[in-house]
């Protein structure tokens, strides 16, 4: 790539000619300030509090649309560039609610933060005092107009990077609003609560509940980890103050998410409703009754070692690949899937979403079940007008969306329409497996996007798991349930007919009654190891807060201790 | 006395029709211009100097050059979204004589190669948006639209799209963002329009008055139109006068011709014998000149000299009665209106200066507040996305820079030291 040489704060850069000036004076380590450009989004060159001077142009120019020349000399901290930046403070201050004090942002706030730097310590402009609205119709994060800065970041994610383009903006200059579809309540939009929005908002408009008030930049820690509520394996961060978990956000530097989380994945662990098990628990007369690890261990022991070849060991995709390590060599007995298999051709790269010019779904409600997958769907269909084929009997949440929508065996249909394009990607899941072979048969130039139904199922499979079901003979199961929260109605059978069953889990679920010993176990945030997500990327899983029960390995090891 | 060029249909009867147009030499000039290739027809437009009539007065034919040449993408784009306050000459050519654009139209996207070409025009235009429509029917009907244009090979279609009555769609960029159907915003500069415009296409923008002079210059050729107006600013240009003067109107002159002529001579000078206090010359966007200015020639080069701008040529005159306070606050009152929003100095300077403004005026004015105007002109000026931030700044600068014991009379005394 040609390159240019530029020079920035008397400082000499040779950089891509393709950089803008803020890029340049990023990878030299020279801060500008900014509201509207964010390192995920493109510039728009909206809040002017990047200007710099460069030499030889008339005025003062935006850092974050200005393109690097070579010979530029520019300086981005002159008294000149000091006094505009500062008027833009003055007037962004003016213009709506910004008491810091008693803004749950204060602390994490880039805009406080630049006031801070600018030394402004009083109004220079009057007040306009406005009263907007607050919109906290959804469920787990808020917008209060009046913290806004209209910035645009909110509106450019949710369309750039999401492709659901909920968000804009109602009337211009001074009254402009951001506002959801035709000016609905945010609850009532076509939001799909991702959160991304949330976590580019530099000021306070935009905050979580569940972290509101709840540790400002300064207090808190960030732990760089792993979702594994599906096969996609998003990089998340785990926000932790005082071994507390309080916020999560995506990581903008993991593939194959890029930043983007969705709504279980941001939100509910935060808003988990049920009970935690936190110590060995027996069944007794009245249900279920606390006890001491000793006791709940030689007892899954005993009757393990009783049951023989009767076991059956079923984990769920939550489990790490190291927990099925010590499965497949600790335990006896038959081990299988929860989730049940991962389907054929797993393993491709997810980046294929953001190359197609077609996507055809075939029996999987992508959007609900791998929504992050689904944004890079709406993404180019948005961005580079690629085309989506539905092949589902059942509803599925992209069907808006659709091109045209087919029952699931019309694989003669799809192929016709799929002719003209260049390069369609065919997505399935476990259901859509054997259509989705044929459609890659007839259409030469396709790639498949294959989940798994588990969010470790390719990791598990790898240790030596790979059963899609239990064997009908077991008289006694070992289900390694983590944060599952139903098992299919084949195992719930299964586990009514057994004579004894073990269940490791970090909640309490209704169908745990036919449970006779539940053991504790950590949940996603409290534990580390690795899991393997659609693509076949192995991803590391950090702990951010210390757990209060033993590791999944190690609750294994000691059964396993026990039964030898 | 000058013989009226753009203008002179205007006065017949139904000259709005295409028979009236075709009757008085209208489309001769289409047909001596598609016999011309597109180069010679640049290079025609070229030699005219014919400069841009919205505002910023940029070359025509220099315009046309940057279009790529035979791209089958190209397109055109007429602006009637006459925003300016004061001006009203694009309204006054569309109503009166639309065929006479509809012909500068086609002779310019001949010249640029583009095949579609689309007016946008201001929602509050009734009568003008009716008038494009049925002119462009009928010039469809005559065959001057549509395939192989009067037997040639050239090919045009022409839509007329309504705005939505925004100030800032006079802007190009922001235009082509509301002709696409998006919020009329300006758009990042590069690409230019006419590397990637309309729907990302090669797009030519042009004023209508600009196009309007075309025909005109294919048919009388580029030294007759050059040697209108002085030597930098050719043609003849539409004066809009309004505000206290006898006659009103619109006023076809030479470029140069002097503000005092067209004052005094024109539109028949100040009722009342008053003496003038001060003159917009080129709508609410350019810097006021006083009455000692009043010789100067209307052109570019002579008013940018005397620290103004000719922008559309529409001259506000206001007599020696006039609050000046009144006649800024107006201004910034707006522009607070008219910001789009998008950058935040505009946004809120614009409400900032409108604000101390309508305290001033309600006698509410502060110790400080001339100098926190000027700040405002300042932050603004040149730190905005587009030149609206210019465009706000020129007039309330040059109202403090000349009337500013006008104002600080104002702040002293808590009313207007001209009412009675």
């Amino acid at each position: 790539m040609p390159e240019v040489h530029v020079q920035i704060d008397g400082r000499e850069l040779t950089v891509p000619h393709t950089f803008t000036v803020l890029q340049a004076a990023e990878r030299a380590g020279i801060g500008v300030p900014k509201l509207c450009a964010h390192p995920a989004l493109a510039p728009i060159g909206a809040c002017r509090i990047c200007l710099v001077e460069i030499e030889k142009q008339r005025v003062l120019q935006p850092a974050c649309t200005f393109p690097v020349s070579e010979g530029m000399v520019v300086h981005t901290n002159s008294p000149k560039v000091r006094d505009a930046r500062r008027f833009v403070l003055e007037l962004l201050f003016s213009e709506r609610n910004h008491f810091c004090m008693f803004c749950e942002m204060s602390g994490s706030c880039e805009l406080q933060s630049l006031a801070y730097e600018y030394g402004l310590d009083h109004w220079e402009y009057d007040r306009a005092f406005p009263r907007l609205g607050v919109d906290a119709s959804r469920k787990f994060f808020v917008m209060d107009h009046n913290r806004c800065i209209l910035c645009r970041r909110c509106i450019r994610a949710c369309d750039s990077l999401v492709g659901n383009q909920t968000l804009g903006i109602k009337n211009r200059g001074a009254q402009s609003m951001i506002v959801a579809d035709m000016d609905v309540p945010f609850g009532q939009s076509s939001c799909v609560s991702c959160g991304t929005c949330l976590q580019v908002c530099p000021t306070g408009a935009l905050f979580d509940r569940a972290s509101a008030y709840m540790g400002a930049t300064e207090e808190i820690t960030r732990v760089k980890s792993r979702c594994v509520g599906c096969s996609v394996g998003c990089g998340v961060e785990w926000i932790i103050r005082q071994n507390r978990l309080i916020r999560i956000e995506g990581d903008w530097d993991a593939k194959p998410n890029n930043g983007l989380l969705c709504e279980m994945g941001r939100f509910a662990p935060l808003h988990e409703t049920r009970q935690r098990v936190r110590t060995p628990l027996v069944k007794s007369a009245n249900g279920f009754e606390e006890t001491d690890w000793d006791h709940a261990a030689s007892m899954v022991a005993d009757k393990i070692k009783a049951a023989g070849d009767k076991l059956a060991v079923v984990v769920s995709g939550f489990a790490t690949t190291e927990a099925a390590q010590a499965i497949v060599t600790g335990l006896p007995g038959h081990k299988s899937l929860a989730d049940g298999a991962a389907p054929a051709g797993a393993g491709a790269c997810l980046s294929v979403l953001d190359e197609a010019d077609l996507y055809i779904v075939v029996n999987t409600d992508v959007a609900k079940l791998f929504p992050v997958a689904s944004f890079a769907i709406k993404r180019g269909m948005r961005s580079r007008g690629a085309r989506l084929i539905i092949l589902d009997d059942a509803e599925t949440s992209l069907d808006g969306w659709a091109a045209c929508k087919y029952e699931s065996t019309a694989v003669a249909k799809a192929v016709e329409l799929a002719a003209g394009a260049q390069m369609p990607a065919i997505v399935y899941g476990a259901a859509g497996a054997s259509v989705a072979a044929q459609m890659a048969k007839a259409l030469p130039t396709s790639k498949t996007v294959a989940f798994a139904p588990g969010g470790n199922t390719l990791g598990l499979a790898g240790a030596g798991i790979t059963a899609a079901a239990p064997r009908k003979d077991a008289r006694c199961f070992y289900v390694m349930a983590n944060e599952m929260a139903q098992p299919s109605s084949d195992l719930l059978t299964a586990l009514a007919q057994a004579d004894f069953v073990a269940v490791q889990a970090c909640f309490r679920e209704p169908w745990q009654s036919i449970a006779d010993v539940i053991l504790p176990t950590p949940t996603t945030y409290e534990k580390s190891g690795t899991i393997t997500n659609a693509e076949g990327r192995t991803l590391a899983l950090q702990a951010g807060t210390q757990p209060d029960a033993k590791s999944e390995v190690a609750v294994i090891q000691l059964i396993s201790s026990l039964t030898s | 006395m000058f013989e009226p060029v753009l203008l002179k249909r205007t006065g017949l009867p139904r000259s709005e029709t295409i028979g009236v147009y075709v009757e008085n030499g209208g489309y001769q000039a289409l047909r001596k211009a598609l016999e011309c290739s597109p180069a010679e027809l640049i290079d025609l437009v070229k030699r005219s100097k014919l400069r841009g009539r919205g505002g910023a007065g940029f070359p025509a034919g220099l315009k046309w050059g940057f279009m790529p040449q035979g791209n089958a993408d190209n397109c055109l784009c007429v602006n009637t979204d006459e925003g300016e306050p004061g001006t009203f000459k694009d309204r006054v050519l569309v109503e009166k004589d639309p065929h006479q654009v509809i012909e500068g139209v086609i002779i310019a996207a001949y010249a640029v190669g583009a095949q579609r070409a689309y007016v946008y025009i201001r929602g509050e235009f009734f009568l003008g948006v009716k008038r494009w429509i049925k002119a462009i029917a009928d010039a469809h009907e005559h065959g001057y639209l549509g395939r192989n244009i009067l037997g040639s090979d050239f090919s045009l279609d022409l839509t007329v799209h309504r705005g939505a009555g925004a100030y800032i769609c006079g802007e190009e960029t922001a235009m082509i963002n509301s002709l696409e159907g998006r919020r009329g915003e300006p758009r990042l500069k590069p690409p230019y329009p006419a590397q990637a415009g309309y729907q990302g296409r090669p797009t030519l923008v042009h004023n209508v008055e600009t196009l309007a002079n075309v025909p005109h210059i294919v048919l009388r050729g580029a030294e007759w139109f050059a040697s209108i107006g002085t030597e930098k600013s050719t043609g003849p240009k539409v004066f809009c006068v309004s505000g206290h003067v006898f006659r009103r109107g619109t006023y076809e002159l030479p470029l140069g011709t002097p503000l005092r002529e067209i004052i005094e001579e024109h539109a028949g000078g100040v009722p009342g014998g008053r003496r003038i206090k001060a003159v917009i010359p080129g709508g609410a966007s350019t810097p006021l000149l006083t009455e000692d200015q009043l010789d100067v020639p209307m052109d570019f080069e002579s008013l940018a000299a005397a620290g103004s701008a000719l922008g559309t040529g529409a001259i506000v005159v206001m007599d020696e009665r006039t609050c000046m306070v009144d006649v800024a606050r107006r201004t910034a009152r707006f522009f607070a209106h008219e910001s789009c929003g998008k950058c935040a100095p505009c946004r809120l300077g614009s409400v900032a200066a409108w604000r101390i403004l309508e305290g001033i005026e309600a006698g509410e004015g502060q110790e400080g507040d001339i100098e926190r105007l000027y700040a405002l002109c300042d932050g603004i000026a040149g730190h905005t996305f587009c030149p609206m931030g210019d465009a706000q700044v020129a007039p309330l600068r040059s109202a403090l820079d000349r009337f500013g014991d006008e104002f600080r009379a104002h702040i002293a005394m808590g009313r207007c030291p001209n009412a009675a």
